[in-house]
């Protein structure tokens, strides 16, 4: 008989409003308590402390419209949060401080998270979606100076871009990027040439989420259908679908592959996690206690395994944290 | 008085005297001479001082039978003329000492005296005393020379016979006292110190006394009580001066490897003396440790305090000086000391503490191995003895035992780790505190005691003041064994490897059950010793452990307690909770009570849940409880850090229904506050009611734990107030699901739940009509988080109202009082829940058992407050008639009955009614056929026969109806009684003739007329507009 599937070890209640986006800092030396990110519809990014399970502080930079990417550059002390208020922040959040250290104006009306990758010491690479309905623009960070903008062929109706991810093979060499558009395709993008190096109809609804591993060179993407399609990346840098996987319920809206790329995790539109091995997408546990759409997943990075964790955030206000690495 | 100052004038006087006494030795002539000393100087007498000693050393020496008298007089008189004057010559000291010596009784065969007067014996002691006063310095230094060996064992011989057996107790003192000063011992500080080589001297000298003194004294010492606590005291005195001197560390070390060749004339002499060599040494040593052995067993229980002090010194000198020679005697020595830090006189108590706590300063067993050797070996032993003593002992002996045990480990010291190192040390040590701290787990008032979950909301944190519950032992009953128990337990923690013991009594712990109480017993008194709470040792230890070791060891040991299968044990035959309780133990071991002697070889594969079992459960829960606490003193603000996995399981037991167990929780959760610095057991609760809320969310997602869950929130609610519920507004609606999937199961608890929460809503509302918009637009703006939550409750409690059981009802009913209550400004969601809860509640109200109908009239009663004109209409339609019909028929009964029918549900029934019913009248505006009714029910309970109460309440009704109809109810009154005659006013007008007119007076005369009367009065104060009724007279 399997094990029944496991509760919570902890739920973090008290942003009041639904819960978009999350990410852990987990990586710091001993004194440093492990720290959870969350933004959250009120505008707000809470830094949840994991030792006490309580807010340590809560930013207010996105006026009170909803946060949906945070992400860290570095260490916990510089973070960079997108908000529906059209804008990308980066801060300080080193000895105390709670200021904004500069902003990136997108003038883009959707929600498609930006994708951050350091490229160089200090030296980031930040894609997001542009003013133009489909483009995608690059920006190198701090400096904010425009590395390329990526438009699809004209006539090609994409649609908006919902997901990215910027990536390299290894470190130093190129970099590339997915992107995930409206239209179920994801697409592979040269950043130098600024051109599209392959298209992969995925589903026939908008990507909601994807996530890559470029260890196998394969990813896997939802929608708001009840299919998750996986895919792949050959030598010629052409995507293939592999294969798809039935879910019960439709509707994914976040998907993460752990670091350790053994499991991966979806928040479905049925309150619901889903943990799945990576390797074959073997079904390993549903994750039920939240009460509404689950918005968003995330692993932690801490250096010792047992302590890791993941984290999910739904529209139900609450946070649920997940000790889930032992049994796997 | 010194008239003759100088040596002339002195000689001119004490001539004569001097020269009649050498020519006639009588004891007339003595007292003359002596008579004129007085009158002569000090300083003239020097001068002359062996001129006049020359005719009285004649009188003692003359030949033939020795006349008393006069040796008598002529010693004091020798022992005057040395008190005054000095003695400078070493010759004449030798042979004062020698002829003063022949004063005392010889020592016969069997080395008792041979019989003299003893006040010869007297005066000769004393001028011995006071010769050897008289002679300073290197005069008496030259006394102490080989070659007067024979003289000076002459005197200490004959000392030591007086001292031994001689009947009166002045002359044994005096004795004792003079050999003291003999062996250069005086106590006082006349005499020149000696200098390492002097002393060394002596030493080698005394060596050959020590033999005869030691076994001498030691029989003085342990001899007959009788003689007294003096002679045992000078006795002891003598006795650890001379071993301390002879066997003193430094000498033994600088005495050389071969004797040393005294010149030939001497041979004889050397043959007496002693080589103070390792073999003799080690050899006495032996000896001298049978006869400390013999001295401490006969001293340390000896009736008189000074005695025993004196044998606080005894090992205090003996440990100073001979820590290495008299090694192997320490064992007993170090026990008597130990043993008589818990004397019953202070003095004793306070110079043994300071004894022991100089030891410990100088370090003295921390750098001496052999003697922690000694120590942890005297350890071993009691530790083995101890299940046998403890069995054994009347508590007195116990206390003594563990005294000892105590001073051991506190003597020990750091060193103690010398001891937990070896295993079987450790074992013996644990295994004997196991055993004596076995709880007596028979009283059955521990498991009957209920009612702790509704116990009511503790007062501030300081009432609290017992702190931890009195616990029975099997063993014993004096509150001091424990104390003690206590306090091995906190040194234990506090010199000695927290690691190695924590690992050791947890490993004891979860091993058996037999064990598991004791150990968590000691589990949280070693932390406090590690802590330095509340501990009591000699001496500083170097390293403190850290806090963050500290918190590592108590989450660890937290993490025990709160498993489930040590946390949720069987405590109630109460079939609600054992179920649960049952059910999350699965298969795990439970606590098996029964001490030492119950087998725990054979396995007891589901023990029954005897009352022993239980009790045994409840005191492993309090015990676990007041680790808790103890923790949380132990790490101060830090604790905070636990709350998260803490505070949750102390919660649950706050609310538990065995009442030691909730008291044990309330001490538990004020030790928190304490220590983490809230204010108040509500604060606490407030400020960490996420992780409280956490746990609860979690919990309730299993139904093995629902219970608790359940619980939990009902004491957050009980310990704090409304401010709560916005923090837990989350949780409640996660209690409602749960309810919602488990109605069969949980209803109780839930319910219980939900009172708590709609007490806490009725308490927020005063603050909630304040705000504006939460009322009076009714229905179109969202409903108040408040009074939805009361609606939701509601909702569940409509059904609940039909439950199979009599308990769930009532609690039902009661919580939709609540909600009603809550929701009265919102009426527009109130009025359709009461339409769903009306069939219930008539169906309550009418056939039910009366305790439901009682609570459901109430229901009914409130209700009609906020809902009247809903509930007319269905009030006289549905309940009137029952309500009414059932006064009626009850009413012969209750005229009947006798005293004890005030006790009988029927009645509170009936009261119940009567007082609520002319208010809801009122209230719900019924109209008049329906007030005729209700008139006639209660008009029979004005009779006199009906019990007061009763017609104190149908007085009630009628008062309301006099509110309402004063005319109807007036007439109808009247025609019950009238007492007076109505005059028409008019000539033209019939008679007014009212059918209680004139009447006899019978049973409801009184109260008719009380009522009529209250009528009047009524009409008078507030006259009626329009009304030209003729008013009642």
């Amino acid at each position: 008989m399997a094990l029944p599937p496991p509760d919570p070890q902890f739920v973090l209640r008290g942003t009041s409003a639904a819960v978009h986006t999350l990410h852990f800092s987990c990586g710091g030396q001993e004194p440093d308590v492990p720290i959870l990110f969350s933004g959250s519809e009120n505008g707000f990014i809470h830094v949840w402390n994991l030792k006490t399970h309580r807010v340590d502080v809560a930013l207010d930079g996105h006026g009170r419209k909803s946060v949906y990417c945070v992400q860290t550059m570095g260490g916990k002390d510089r973070l960079l949060s997108q908000g529906r208020d059209q804008r990308i922040c980066t801060w300080d959040l080193a000895e105390g401080r709670t200021s904004v250290t500069d902003s990136v104006f997108t003038e883009n009306v959707g929600f498609c998270r930006c994708s951050l990758l350091k490229v160089a010491q200090g030296r980031w690479l930040m894609a997001m979606a542009a003013k133009a309905t489909d483009e995608v623009q690059v920006l190198e960070l701090p400096s904010k100076t425009s590395v390329c903008t990526l438009k699809p062929e004209v006539g090609a109706k994409l649609g908006m871009p919902m997901c990215l991810k910027l990536w390299q093979l290894s470190c130093g060499s190129q970099p590339l990027l997915l992107a995930g558009y409206e239209d179920g395709s994801v697409v592979l993008w040269n950043l130098s040439m600024g051109k599209a190096l392959s298209q992969l109809v995925c589903h026939q609804e908008p990507v909601m989420s994807f996530d890559f591993d470029s260890e196998k060179a394969k990813g896997i993407s939802g929608s708001s259908e009840k299919v998750l399609s996986i895919w792949s990346l050959d030598e010629q840098q052409n995507l293939q679908v592999y294969k798809t996987h039935k879910l019960v319920n439709a509707g994914i809206s976040d998907i993460t592959i752990r670091p350790d790329k053994k499991i991966l995790a979806t928040a479905g539109w049925d309150h619901r996690l889903r943990i799945f091995g990576w390797k074959k997408l073997k079904p390993l546990a549903v994750l039920d206690y939240h009460t509404a759409t689950v918005h968003c997943v995330s692993f932690s990075d801490h250096k010792n395994p047992s302590e890791r964790l993941l984290a999910a955030g739904s529209k139900d206000h609450r946070i649920s944290i997940w000790s889930i690495y032992s049994q796997t | 008085m010194a008239v003759f100052d100088t040596p002339q004038e002195a000689f001119g006087v004490l001539r004569p005297v001097c020269v009649q006494l050498t020519q006639a030795q009588t004891p007339e002539n003595v007292a003359r001479l002596q008579a004129r000393l007085a009158a002569v100087g000090a300083a003239a007498l020097q001068e002359l001082q062996e001129y006049v000693l020359f005719p009285l050393r004649f009188a003692l020496r003359a030949p033939g039978p020795r006349r008393e008298r006069l040796a008598q007089s002529a010693v004091r008189c020798v022992s005057a003329v040395l008190a005054a004057t000095r003695v400078r010559r070493p010759e004449l000291l030798r042979e004062l000492l020698s002829e003063l010596s022949t004063c005392l009784p010889a020592p016969g065969g069997s080395g008792k005296p041979a019989p003299q007067a003893e006040e010869l014996t007297l005066a000769a002691i004393e001028a011995l005393h006071t010769l050897l006063h008289s002679a300073h310095g290197d005069v008496v230094l030259s006394l102490y020379q080989p070659a007067t060996l024979p003289l000076l064992g002459f005197a200490v011989s004959s000392l030591l016979g007086l001292a031994e057996h001689e009947k009166a107790k002045q002359i044994k003192i005096s004795a004792l006292k003079c050999l003291q000063v003999l062996v250069l011992q005086c106590d006082c500080q006349e005499h020149r110190h000696l200098d390492a080589d002097e002393a060394q001297q002596c030493g080698d000298l005394f060596a050959s006394f020590l033999p005869g003194i030691s076994i001498t004294l030691s029989r003085v010492i342990t001899g007959d009580i009788k003689q007294g606590h003096k002679p045992t005291v000078s006795a002891i005195r003598l006795f650890y001066l001379i071993v301390g001197l002879v066997m003193a560390d430094a000498q033994l070390a600088r005495v050389p490897k071969s004797r040393e060749k005294l010149p030939a004339e001497q041979s004889r002499i050397s043959e007496l003396m002693v080589h103070r060599g390792p073999d003799w040494s080690k050899s006495t040593a032996e000896k001298l440790l049978l006869l400390l052995r013999k001295i401490v067993e006969f001293c340390s229980v000896h009736p008189h305090w000074k005695v025993r002090l004196e044998l606080v010194e005894l090992v205090q000198h003996l440990l100073q000086n001979c820590s290495q020679s008299l090694v192997d005697s320490f064992s007993h020595l170090l026990k008597a000391l130990v043993g008589l830090v818990n004397d019953e006189n202070p003095e004793v108590q306070k110079r043994c503490q300071e004894v022991l706590q100089g030891m410990a300063e100088q370090g003295m067993v921390a750098q001496n191995r052999a003697l922690a050797d000694v120590l942890s070996e005297n350890l071993h032993s009691l530790a083995t003895a101890l299940p046998r003593l403890i069995n054994a002992q009347d508590d007195t002996g116990k206390v003594s035992t563990l005294s000892l045990l105590l001073g051991y480990l506190k003597l020990l010291g750091p060193k103690v780790n010398i001891v937990l190192n070896s295993m079987s040390h450790l074992q013996r040590l644990s295994k004997a505190l196991m055993q004596v701290l076995e709880l007596d787990v028979t009283d059955v008032k521990i498991v009957e005691d209920r009612g702790g979950g509704s116990a009511s909301p503790c007062g501030p944190v300081g009432s609290l003041a017992r702190r931890s519950q009195r616990k029975y032992f099997r063993f014993f009953t004096e509150e001091k064994v424990f104390q003690l128990l206590q306090q091995v337990c906190r040194v234990l923690g506090y010199y000695g490897n927290l690691y190695l013991l924590v690992d050791h009594f947890t490993g004891l712990y979860s091993e058996s059950g037999v064990y598991r109480k004791q150990a968590a017993m000691v589990l949280n008194e070693l932390l406090a010793g590690a802590a330095g709470v509340g501990v009591d040792v000699l001496q500083e230890r170097e390293v403190s452990p850290n806090v963050d070791d500290l918190k590592g060891t108590i989450t660890s040991i937290l993490d025990e307690y709160t498993d489930q299968a040590n946390w949720y044990l069987v405590t109630s035959i109460d079939p609600e909770e054992i179920s649960h309780e049952r059910s999350v133990q699965h298969s795990k071991f439970t606590a098996h009570p029964g001490g030492a002697c119950s087998s725990v070889l054979l396995p007891s594969p589901e023990p029954p849940t005897t009352t022993r079992t239980m009790n045994s459960n409840i005191w492993q829960i309090c015990i676990q409880l007041e680790g808790i606490g103890c923790f949380a003193t132990v790490l101060g603000r830090e604790f905070r850090l636990l709350l998260l996995s803490a505070l949750y399981p102390v919660l649950e037991k706050a609310g538990d229904k065995t009442l030691l167990i909730s008291e044990t929780a309330l001490g538990t959760l004020a030790d928190i506050c304490e220590a983490c610095g809230y204010d108040s057991v509500q604060s606490l609760i407030n400020e960490n009611s996420d992780y409280l809320v956490n746990g609860i969310s979690l919990n309730l997602r299993q139904l093995t734990h629902q219970l608790h869950a359940s619980q939990v929130l009902d004491t957050m609610l009980r310990h704090s107030d409304a401010s709560l519920l916005p923090l837990v507004d989350d949780v409640i609606q996660d209690v409602l699901a749960a309810l919602d999937q488990s109605y069969n199961h949980q209803a109780p608890a839930f319910l219980k739940v939900l009172h708590s929460v709609t007490a806490a809503l009725d308490e927020v509302l005063p603050c909630a009509k304040l705000d504006p918009n939460s009322s009076d637009t009714e229905g179109e703006a969202p409903l108040p988080s408040h009074a939805q939550l009361a609606k939701d409750t509601m909702e569940r409690c409509i059904h609940l109202l039909s439950d199979g059981h009599l308990r769930v009802r009532l609690q039902a009913l009661d919580v939709l009082e609540l909600c009603v209550t809550v929701l009265h400004p919102h009426g527009n969601h109130l009025l359709p829940l009461a339409h769903r809860a009306w069939p219930a509640l008539v169906t309550r109200l009418i056939s039910d058992d009366p305790l439901a109908v009682l609570r459901a009239f109430k229901v009914l009663c409130t209700l009609a407050q906020w809902c009247g004109d809903f509930l007319r209409q269905r009030f006289s339609r549905d309940v009137l008639p029952t309500l009414t019909s059932s006064l009626r028929s009850q009413a012969p009964a209750s005229a009947r009955a006798g005293p004890i029918y005030s006790h009988t549900l029927a009645f509170k029934l009936q009261l119940a009614v009567l007082q609520g019913l002319g208010a809801l009248c009122q209230r719900l505006d019924m109209g008049e056929s329906d007030l005729n009714k209700v008139a006639d029910a209660c008009l029979i309970y004005l009779s006199a026969k009906q019990p007061m109460k009763l017609q104190e309440a149908a007085q009630s009704v009628f008062l309301h109806l006099m509110h309402m109809d004063p005319d109807s109810t007036w007439l109808l009154l009247s025609e019950i009684c009238c007492p007076c005659r109505y005059r028409p006013p008019h000539a033209s007008l019939r008679p007014v003739q009212l059918p209680g007119m004139g009447r006899q007076r019978d049973e409801f005369t009184d109260n008719v007329l009380g009522l009529l009367e209250r009528l009047r009065q009524q009409e008078s104060t507030e006259p009626r507009a329009g009304a030209h009724r003729d008013p009642p007279p």
